[in-house]
C-alpha cells in the first residue's frame, strides 16, 4: 500500500517537474500570446531629400487613436468624447463597440496632437493612443509622381515611397499591457514599451532647384501650347544622376485626390517612365551614333563625314516608298553630309545608315543604347518600349527606325541613350537614389553602374560637335545660348490611334545638353499634342533654352570663351 | 485498573490541525484564485471567499462534533447512510430541485443552500462498504458474499454517471476496488469485480461520444485550443508560468479569467502558477501528511470497522487529491473533481473535514 502511494506521487511529481521546469518556457511562451495586447508604436518614417538635403517629404507627429470594446466603462460618455474631439459618427461607433465582434477598433488616424492632449484630460478606460505618421510634402506638386504618396497607415502606395517603402518604414514598436482575457488591463498591468526604429532618409539625386526651374518651365510651355500633356527629365550625362523629371498636369502630394481615382491614376503616372511614345527625329542620334563608330571602327558599309549623301527626297524599300518631311524643293536638303543631315532632320540620309549597317550591326546599336529593355531606374512600373524583335524586323521597318518612327521609347531610355552617344559613350543605369542617410548620421552612398558601353570616345565627341552645330546653325537654334555650348536634336512625331496616323496629333520633342565638350546637364523636353504650331524645333526647342538658363544662373556657371 | 483513572487517550491532534490549516489556506487561495473574476462578475471580489468561509466555519463544527461522536455507533447507519444517499443523487434528476450548470445536473438545492449528493455519496458509501464486511467478514471472499457491495456501487455509479460525473464515479469505482482488497479478498472474488470496469469503459463511451473528444483532446489539446482543449491549455500555461517557485501569492495571470474553474476543480492550477513546483511539492506533503496518519490511524485500530472505515474515509480524500493532480497536470483526460479542503465548494468541504472528525475519534479508541 505505502509503495504504491509513493508510485502515485512519484508520478505526479515527475509529471508536475516536466511541465513546470522542462515545458515551463515553451507554455510561457505561447500564453504570452494570450496575456498581452499590443497596441503599435508605428516607426518615424525616413524622411526624403533632394540631393543638397533639402527636405521633400517629411513628417507631421499625429497620432492614432484605438478603443477596445471589452475594456469601455462607459459606451455613451466614451463616444461623445470621441466623436466630438474627431469629428465621428457617434451612432455608428457605439453600434460597433456594441456588437463586441471585434476586440479593437481603430477609431481616428493621424489626429493633431491637441486633440490627444484633450482626450488625455479624459481619461476613457479602454481608449488609447499611440504615434503615427502623417507625410507633409514642402512643394505640393513639384516631383510629385517620383515622391509619390503614402496610404493613411504610411505604407508607401507610389513612387519613391513606394520603391523605397522598406528603407523609409523602419521598423514599428509596439506598447504590450497584460489584460485579461476579454482586453480588460489586468489590476497591476505590466506595461512593455518596445521601441520603434525610425526609418532612414533617403536622398534623391534630384536637385529642387534645377526641379522647380524646369516644373515652371513645363507649365508654361502645357499652357502656351495648349499641350495634352507635358514631360521632361534632366540628368547629369557623367553619372546618369536624375536631376529633375516633370509631368504636367499633377497633383498636390498635401491633398490626393484619394477619392477620383481615375484622376489620381492619371495624375499621379511618372509619363516619363512609364509611358511610350515614337520619338521621330530624336532617334536619328542613335543612328548617327553607330555610322560614326562603324565608320571609325572600319566599316566599309558605314559613311564617312564627308560622304555626300543621296539628295532625292524619297527611297524606296520592299516597295513601298519613304519620305522626307521636307519637300526638298528649292535646294533644300541637298547634297548633304551626316552633319547636315542631322541639322536639317533629313529622313532618308538616316535611312540609308540603318539600311547600309544591316539589321545585324543596327540592332546591335540598339541594344547597347539600351533600346528593348528597361533602363533599370530605381522606380516601379518602367515601360520596356516596343522594338520589333530582331528575327522579324523587315527592310521597310529598319529604314525608318533609322529616323525614329516603328520604334516606341519611353522618355527615359532616349535621355539615357543620347546621354550615352554624347558623354563619351558610357551607358550607366540612371537612378533616383543619390544616397541613404542611416540613423546615426553615416551616408551610404550610391554609386554609379556602368552597363553599356555602346560608342568610342572618339565618336561621341564627333558626335556631340554635329549636334551642338544642329543647335547653332540647323531645326535647335531655339535651344541656342550665347557663350555656351549646346548641343541637340529635334523631334516630331505623328501620333497614331488605332493603327493609324491621327490627323493632328503630333509629339514634339527635344533633346539637348550643354556643355557639348564635356556634358554636365541633358534634357528631354516631351510635348504631347500641341495644339497649333507643334514642330519640336519650335515648341520643345525654346522649353530646353529656358531651363538651361535658369541652370546657368542657379550654377552660376561661366560663360565658354 | 480502575476504568475512571484511565485518562481518555488524545487522539491524532495534528491530523486535526493540519485539516484545518488546510481549509483555511484553501480560502486564501480561493481568494487569490476568483477575486479578480468574482469582481467582475458579482461585483463582488469575496464572493466565493465568503461562501467558503461558511463551509470552513460549518466544518470545523462538523469535524469537531464528529471528534466526539464514538464511531461504532456509525455502523447503525450503514443502511440509512446508503438510502439518503440513494435518494439526495435521486433528487438531482427531479426538475425543480436539480440544477445543471455547465451541462451538468449535479446539484440539489434547498431554498439558499446548494449540497452535491455524490459528495456525499462517496461517503455513505465507504462507511457501508465498511460495515458490511466488519459485519460479514467471511464474505468477502466469495463472489455471493461482495454481490451487496458490488451492487451499491454499481447503483451510486449509474445515478452518479447519468448526471453526468465521471470523475466521482470513478472515484466510487476505485474505492470500491480498495476497500474489498483491503478487507482481504482473495483472487478469484477480486478478478469477478474487475468485470464491470472492463465492461464500463467501451460503454460509456459508446454511449456518450464526447468522451472520446475529450480523450483525443487531451492527446493533444492544441489540436481545438478553443474547444475541448481549452481547458487543458489554459491549465498547463498556469503551472508552466509557476516554474520553480511561482510568481508569488496572489500574481496569478491565469486568474484573469483565463482559466475557467479557477477557484473550484483547477484551483491546484493557480497554486501551481503562485507558489510553484516547490511550493506544490510542500502542498503535497501536507496531503501525503493527511494520508499517512489515516492509514496509520486504521492499522493501529483493532477493531475491524475502524479499520475499514478509516481506510474508507482516507481513501476517499486520497484518491481525489491523485486524480485531481493527474487532472490538472494533463496527465490523464479532464475531468470535473475539486481538490478536497482546497476547492470551493462547501458540500465537500463540509464532508471532508466531518470525515476527518471521525478519523480522529478512531484514533482515540483503544
Amino acid at each position: 500500500m505505502g509503495l504504491a502511494i509513493a508510485f502515485i506521487f512519484c508520478l505526479i511529481f515527475t509529471r508536475l517537474f516536466y511541465v513546470q521546469l522542462v515545458w515551463g518556457s515553451e507554455l510561457k511562451y505561447k500564453a504570452s500570446d494570450q496575456w498581452n495586447r499590443e497596441i503599435p508604436v508605428i516607426a518615424r518614417r525616413g524622411i526624403i531629400s533632394d540631393r543638397n538635403g533639402q527636405i521633400l517629404a517629411g513628417n507631421l507627429t499625429t497620432y492614432s487613436i484605438f478603443l477596445r470594446p471589452n475594456a469601455v466603462k462607459n459606451p455613451e460618455h466614451t463616444v461623445t468624447v470621441l466623436s466630438e474631439l474627431f469629428s465621428l459618427d457617434a451612432g455608428a461607433l457605439l453600434e460597433k463597440i456594441g456588437e463586441g465582434k471585434v476586440s479593437e477598433i481603430t477609431v481616428a488616424r493621424q489626429t493633431s496632437k491637441e486633440s490627444v492632449e484633450k482626450l488625455i484630460t479624459y481619461n476613457l478606460p479602454g481608449v488609447y493612443y499611440s504615434r503615427d505618421n502623417s507625410r507633409q510634402y514642402a512643394y505640393n506638386d513639384a516631383l510629385c509622381q517620383v515622391l509619390g504618396f503614402t496610404a493613411n497607415d504610411g505604407t508607401g502606395l507610389s513612387g519613391a515611397e513606394k520603391y523605397y517603402n522598406d528603407i523609409l518604414s523602419g521598423t514599428d514598436g509596439e506598447i504590450s499591457y497584460t489584460t485579461d482575457i476579454v482586453g480588460v488591463e489586468t489590476e497591476n498591468p505590466v506595461v512593455v514599451y518596445s521601441e520603434a526604429k525610425a526609418g532612414d532618409e533617403i536622398r534623391l539625386t534630384v536637385d529642387m532647384d534645377i526641379q522647380l526651374a524646369a516644373e515652371k518651365a513645363m507649365r508654361s510651355v502645357y499652357a502656351s501650347a495648349n499641350a495634352k500633356r507635358v514631360s521632361c527629365v534632366v540628368l547629369n550625362p557623367q553619372n546618369f544622376d536624375i536631376l529633375a523629371m516633370v509631368n504636367y498636369p499633377s497633383y498636390d502630394l498635401n491633398d490626393v485626390p484619394r477619392d477620383d481615382t481615375e484622376t489620381l491614376n492619371a495624375l499621379s503616372r511618372n509619363s516619363i517612365v512609364c509611358d511610350i511614345y515614337e520619338p521621330g527625329s530624336t532617334f536619328k542620334v542613335v543612328t548617327a551614333a553607330a555610322n560614326i563608330e562603324e565608320h571609325l571602327r572600319g566599316n566599309s558599309k558605314a559613311f564617312s563625314e564627308s560622304y555626300i549623301f543621296n539628295s532625292s527626297r524619297t527611297r524606296s524599300v520592299d516597295g513601298t516608298k519613304i519620305k522626307c518631311w521636307s519637300d526638298h524643293a528649292n535646294g533644300k536638303h541637298t547634297n548633304q553630309t551626316l552633319a547636315e543631315a542631322l541639322n536639317n532632320s533629313c529622313n532618308p540620309c538616316f535611312t540609308d545608315i540603318a539600311l547600309s549597317l544591316g539589321t545585324g550591326t543596327f540592332y546591335n546599336y540598339l541594344n547597347s543604347f539600351g533600346f528593348g529593355n528597361v533602363t533599370g531606374l530605381d522606380f516601379n512600373g518602367e515601360a520596356l518600349g516596343m522594338l520589333v524583335p530582331q528575327s522579324l524586323v523587315r527592310d521597310c521597318d529598319l529604314a525608318r527606325i533609322g529616323f525614329g518612327q516603328t520604334v516606341a521609347v519611353t522618355g527615359i531610355q532616349l535621355a539615357c541613350a543620347v546621354a550615352a552617344a554624347v558623354n563619351g559613350g558610357k551607358y550607366y543605369i540612371p537612378h533616383l537614389l543619390k544616397s541613404v542617410v542611416l540613423s546615426g548620421g553615416k551616408e551610404e552612398i550610391y554609386k554609379p553602374l556602368l552597363k553599356f558601353n555602346p560608342i568610342s570616345e572618339k565618336a561621341s565627341s564627333i558626335l556631340a560637335s554635329m549636334l551642338e552645330g544642329v543647335v547653332t546653325e540647323g531645326s535647335g537654334k531655339k535651344a541656342y545660348i550665347e557663350g555656351y555650348r549646346v548641343g541637340g536634336k529635334t523631334g516630331t512625331a505623328q501620333k497614331y490611334e488605332d493603327g493609324h496616323v491621327a490627323s493632328g496629333k503630333y509629339v514634339s520633342s527635344f533633346v539637348g545638353f550643354f556643355p557639348a565638350d564635356k556634358p554636365q546637364y541633358l534634357a528631354l523636353i516631351i510635348v504631347d499634342e500641341p495644339q497649333g504650331v507643334y514642330y519640336g524645333s519650335t515648341v520643345a526647342a525654346p522649353v530646353a533654352r529656358e531651363i538651361f538658363q535658369d541652370i546657368i544662373t542657379l550654377k552660376n556657371i561661366q560663360p565658354y570663351v | 485498573m480502575k476504568r475512571l483513572g484511565v485518562k481518555k487517550k488524545a487522539g491524532d491532534i495534528p491530523l486535526l490541525i493540519c485539516v484545518f490549516l488546510m481549509a483555511v489556506f484553501g480560502c486564501l487561495m480561493i481568494y487569490s484564485a476568483s477575486s479578480y473574476t468574482a469582481g467582475v462578475q458579482y461585483g463582488d471580489k469575496l464572493y466565493f471567499v465568503k461562501k467558503q468561509l461558511i463551509g470552513v466555519l460549518l466544518g470545523t463544527a462538523a469535524m469537531v462534533g464528529t471528534c466526539f461522536i464514538p464511531y461504532k455507533k456509525l455502523i447503525k447507519f450503514r443502511y440509512p447512510a446508503i438510502i439518503i444517499a440513494a435518494i439526495l443523487l435521486a433528487l438531482v434528476f427531479v426538475p425543480a430541485i436539480g440544477i445543471t450548470n455547465y451541462g451538468a445536473t449535479r446539484w440539489i438545492g434547498f431554498g439558499g443552500v446548494t449540497i452535491q449528493p455524490s459528495e456525499i455519496a462517496k461517503y455513505a458509501y465507504a462507511l457501508f462498504v465498511a460495515a458490511f464486511f466488519a459485519k460479514n467478514p467471511e464474505k468477502v471472499k466469495t463472489i455471493k458474499g461482495v454481490l451487496p457491495v458490488l451492487g451499491v456501487g454499481i447503483a451510486f455509479c449509474v445515478l452518479i454517471i447519468i448526471e453526468p460525473n465521471m470523475s466521482i464515479t470513478m472515484c466510487v469505482g476505485m474505492l470500491m476496488l480498495c476497500l474489498v482488497f483491503l478487507s482481504g479478498t482473495n483472487l478469484k472474488t477480486f478478478a469477478f469485480i474487475l468485470i464491470p470496469f472492463a465492461v464500463a469503459v467501451p460503454v460509456l463511451i459508446i454511449l456518450e461520444p464526447y468522451r472520446l473528444q475529450r480523450l483525443s483532446a487531451f492527446l493533444d489539446p492544441w489540436a481545438s485550443p478553443k474547444d475541448e482543449g481549452y481547458q487543458l491549455i489554459q491549465s498547463l500555461y498556469a503551472l508552466g508560468n509557476g516554474g520553480l517557485f511561482g510568481t508569488g501569492l496572489f500574481n496569478s495571470t491565469q486568474k484573469y479569467r483565463f482559466l475557467p474553474f479557477a477557484e473550484s476543480d483547477f484551483i491546484l492550477s493557480i497554486m501551481g502558477e503562485e507558489l510553484g513546483f516547490f511550493g506544490l511539492i510542500i502542498f503535497f506533503a501536507c496531503c501525503a501528511f493527511i494520508v499517512y496518519r489515516g492509514f496509520k490511524i486504521a492499522r493501529n485500530c483493532k477493531d475491524r470497522f475502524g479499520y475499514l472505515l478509516a481506510s474508507g474515509f482516507t481513501l476517499v480524500y486520497g484518491i481525489q487529491v491523485v486524480v485531481n493532480a493527474l487532472v490538472v497536470s494533463g496527465t490523464i483526460p479532464p475531468t470535473g473533481l475539486p481538490l478536497p479542503l482546497i476547492s470551493s465548494g462547501n458540500t465537500s468541504l463540509i464532508i471532508t473535514m466531518a470525515s476527518m472528525g471521525v478519523l480522529h475519534n478512531i484514533s482515540r479508541s483503544d
